[in-house]
């Protein structure tokens, strides 16, 4: 034996097999050794193995059954009962169940009567065995040969396990309500169940859902009636209907068999009156197009109010295309303006009035200052085709001119002056679109009254009034060079309040005697009207003016027509005052005011109207003129309103 | 200020619900129902309305449901507090009975079958007249209990009123059905007393007993008058 192990393990060294078994089988196998010989005994050993491994796989615990389960019991009609049970695992060996019960109160233990009828792993008690109203007790028994198991016991009472057999006969119909159909769903009560002697009642419910829509079922409660109406129902739809039933205490039934109906089209009726609707609708959406359409315009007036342009009235757009500009500015001027009968001094041309420059030039300065507002100069001896309003930008501003005139005339005085009416051409000036006569700041003699008060403007014109009366009748000398000097300005007084009738007033005064100053200077014209030209207006609104070129050149006086330009000579005022104007005179006429003599009376001369009447008409010297009838031509074809600004009584 | 709104506007419709309806139905306040003495005066007029056969049946059919439903959760609700699994399966066993037992009451459906309307009434009305009285018992057992949870006492409490009206009911349907008087009565007695004070099992197990009895006998009740009402085939159609 040892041999043959060693001889065994010598010569296979894989197999390590050394149990007892092997020795035997070594013993018989004593053969002598080669490879055939190797080789059954390999075999041998695999058999073996295989043997006791299977033995081991094939080994079974044989035990006694499991314990079944109790499922449930239910009574169809409460006349019989049917109780189910689930078994357990076998234990391997075939298995028998039985069912055992008691009765409430007694100890006899029966036995299932029926254990076919309700099929595999059930028991049916029929009629005969079924007692209501008294508990069961039942329990079942799983036997095979090691042992049993017995289930847990159940109470049973049978009107309360009832669960009926689904309804039956279910039925139904597509009726129809006024043209609306219904489904008319009835059934049968299972027919074990007793409901006619009342011994089970039953209510019931019913479900239906569209053949398309899996799961989708709407409920329906029946109570105890055995048909049903379901209504809104969708035209061409395929319905399913089923039914189940539950006694008052019990359990609900299985659903009964499904029921299919097929409801017809019946939606003609429906699509004629949609079809009557969009016809409708659409004839009505046409007539407002329609009307829209017809009322456009003033629609679009209503929405979108038109935005005015610019026009003047009787301005015809098509003449302006024409190029015929008489006709179109005929439109422009306006009948009867000027007012012949202008009540108003604001209406009326107003006069430039020739201020008297003092040689004390704060206090003017102060003054003009302080009376600058708005000033407007009318040229009253030129008409254009201005409304004959009075401009400060026209060039014929006496500002400018009287500017230079100091220069010639004083040194000193004239320098102050033309600081002056420098300083006056720079103030401000306000137009007064409204028509308004507004004068220049008063520049009048330093008069201490004067400098004071801007606002007391009438009783300092009435002072400059008799200041400049009296620098006349001062500057009457002849000869005086040294005068005060006629500086020539406009005046102009801030005219806010519009007392224009008393400043008008006082200013023509003045101006008269500006004017008389200028005769004494012979007949320079230059001083004596000096014109100034509006260069142009600031931002400050200020006017700033320049003296007309080339206009002082002609010492014989000979005025200085501004040329080319388009001035008409006013020939004079008439009583309505109105200007009476005169062609483009002669240089004759206009010229000599050296030889004049006037008296006021006609004459080429025209000298402006002063209210006193001490002056004595020299060579070229403006003399007053009664206004009330005289028609006095100006010197250079001008007629100086000054004096028919004196016509109050005309 | 707003939140002087916000409380105007949270408060409103409280205000309208406590005070303003309450005004406006004062009057109808006013009409408050008087149970009809309908105890007919010697030789005099009765005054009240009589009731049709019909509607007083399933007057009393209501009343038997009702009751049933509620016996029915009472026994289950004190089967879940105090009883223990094991027990509850072994209801008989423990040798309590119910205290109908003894009634000649019909048990079975064939029995049903050939009983006549009169003895359906009869019993009925003896399987109230039974209970009346243990359910007092039991209400009181009930409230002995430290953990009874008092939807329980509730029931049970609200089940003893309606029997008695049951039992009214009852009577009356015997009376015009049967043309039978008969006496309410609450002298019978015997059925069931107990004058020891139980152990607390005992008690236990005994309410528990008495709960379902009362269900079963209750389904009972509703039972048979409901096979009454379908036995009366010229008004009803229960087929």
């Amino acid at each position: 034996m040892r041999g043959f192990l060693r001889w065994r393990t010598a010569e296979l060294p894989v197999m390590h097999v050394s149990t007892p078994a092997v020795i035997p089988v070594n013993q018989l196998l004593k053969s002598p050794m080669g490879c055939g010989a190797m080789m059954k005994s390999v075999m041998e050993v695999l058999l073996l193995l295989m043997l006791f491994f299977t033995a081991h796989a094939k080994e079974k615990s044989y035990s006694p059954p499991e314990k079944p389960t109790q499922t449930r019991c239910r009574s169809p009609e409460k006349e019989t009962f049917t109780c189910w049970w689930e078994p357990g695992s076998d234990g391997g060996l075939p298995t028998t169940y039985a069912l055992y019960y008691r009765k409430e109160n007694s100890e006899t233990v029966y036995e299932c009567p029926d254990y076919h009828t309700a099929g595999e792993n059930s028991c049916f008690f029929n009629k005969n065995d079924t007692s209501i109203w008294v508990n069961y007790n039942i329990s079942v028994v799983a036997t095979n040969a090691l042992g049993r198991a017995f289930s847990d016991p159940v109470d049973i009472d049978v009107v309360y396990i009832v669960e009926p057999n689904p309804p039956e006969k279910l039925t139904v119909a597509v009726m129809e309500d006024k043209g609306w159909p219904f489904l008319l769903v009835s059934w049968e009560p299972p027919h074990k169940a007793d409901t006619r002697s009342g011994w089970i009642t039953l209510i019931y419910e019913l479900r239906v859902r569209l053949e398309e829509e899996e799961d989708d079922w709407e409920m329906h409660h029946a109570g105890q009636q055995k048909m049903f109406n379901i209504f809104s129902l969708r035209s061409g739809g395929e319905y399913l209907v089923e039914v189940r039933c539950k006694p008052d205490h019990g359990f609900w039934s299985e659903w009964s068999s499904t029921s299919y109906v097929k409801v017809p089209d019946y939606f003609h009726r429906e699509k004629s009156m949609w079809i009557l609707v969009a016809v409708f609708s659409a004839l009505i959406f046409l007539i407002l197009t329609w009307l829209l359409h017809m009322n456009s315009h003033s629609l679009k007036h209503c929405i979108l109010p038109p935005v005015p342009g610019p026009k003047i009235k009787g301005f015809d757009n098509k003449l302006l295309k024409n190029g015929n500009s008489d006709e179109i500015f005929s439109a422009l001027v306006v009948p009867n303006f000027p007012p012949a009968s202008a009540s108003k001094y604001e209406e009326m041309l107003v006069e430039y009035l020739e201020v008297y420059v003092p040689e004390e030039p704060e206090l003017m300065l102060e003054e003009s200052k302080d009376l600058l507002d708005g000033c407007l100069k009318s040229e009253n001896s030129r008409s254009d085709s201005d409304s004959g309003r009075g401009s400060c930008d026209s060039h014929t501003l006496l500002m400018d001119k009287c500017g230079e005139t100091k220069e010639e005339e004083r040194q000193t005085n004239r320098e102050s002056s033309l600081m002056e009416t420098q300083g006056w051409k720079e103030e401000a000036i306000n137009h007064d679109t409204s028509g308004k006569v507004k004068t220049w700041p008063s520049v009048y003699s330093p008069l201490p009254q004067y400098g004071s008060n801007p606002l007391d403007k009438q009783s300092s014109l009435e002072t400059a009034k008799q200041h400049s009366l009296s620098t006349s009748s001062f500057l009457t000398q002849p000869g005086t060079k040294d005068a005060l000097g006629p500086s020539y300005t406009d005046f102009c007084l801030s005219n806010k309040e519009n007392h224009l009738h008393p400043q008008t007033l006082a200013h023509r005064a003045l101006q008269t005697q500006s004017d008389v100053n200028i005769s004494n200077i012979g007949c320079k014209r230059s001083p004596a009207t000096e014109y100034v030209e509006v260069q142009r207006v600031n931002k400050e609104d200020m006017v700033l003016l320049q003296p007309v070129v080339s206009r002082c050149g002609h010492i014989e006086g000979c005025p200085n027509l501004p040329k080319g330009e388009d001035y008409s000579k006013v020939k004079g005022v008439d009583c309505d005052n109105r200007l009476l104007l005169q062609r483009e005179g002669t240089g004759e006429d206009v010229c000599p005011c050296v030889d004049q003599e006037t008296n006021g009376e006609g004459g080429n001369c025209y000298t402006s109207s002063t209210v006193s009447t001490t002056q004595k008409p020299t060579a070229c010297m403006y003399t007053a003129m009664p206004l009330q009838e005289e028609t006095a031509l100006a010197l250079n074809g001008y007629v100086d309103t000054a004096t028919m600004g004196n016509l109050p009584s005309c | 200020m707003d939140s002087f709104e916000i409380k105007i506007t949270h408060y409103i419709p409280y205000f309208m619900q406590s005070v303003v309806w309450p005004l406006l139905l004062w009057p109808c306040l006013q009409t408050v129902s008087i149970p009809l003495d309908c105890r007919e005066d010697q030789g005099g007029v009765n005054r009240c309305p009589s009731i049709s056969q019909e509607k007083l049946l399933d007057r009393v059919i209501q009343h038997a449901e009702l009751i049933y439903r509620v016996s029915e959760e009472s026994c289950s609700l004190f089967e879940e507090m105090f009883i223990p699994f094991e027990l509850q399966l072994q209801r008989n066993q423990a040798g309590y009975t119910c205290i109908t037992k003894a009634l000649p009451i019909p048990s079975s459906r064939s029995e049903i079958q050939q009983i006549s309307d009169k003895w359906l009434l009869h019993s009925v009305l003896m399987l109230v007249q039974s209970w009346i009285e243990p359910l007092v018992y039991l209400q009181t057992s009930l409230n002995l209990y430290d953990v009874a949870p008092n939807t329980l006492l509730n029931k049970t409490k609200w089940v003893s009123e309606k029997l008695i009206s049951l039992e009214q009911g009852v009577v009356v349907l015997i009376k015009k059905m049967l043309d039978e008087g008969l006496l309410t009565t609450n002298s019978e007695q015997g059925l069931f007393h107990n004058d020891a004070q139980p152990e607390m099992l005992e008690s236990v197990m005994r309410d528990y007993t008495s709960l379902s009895c009362f269900k079963k006998d209750a389904h009972k009740m509703e039972t048979f008058l409901k096979l009454l009402k379908c036995r009366q085939t010229d008004k009803y159609n229960c087929a």
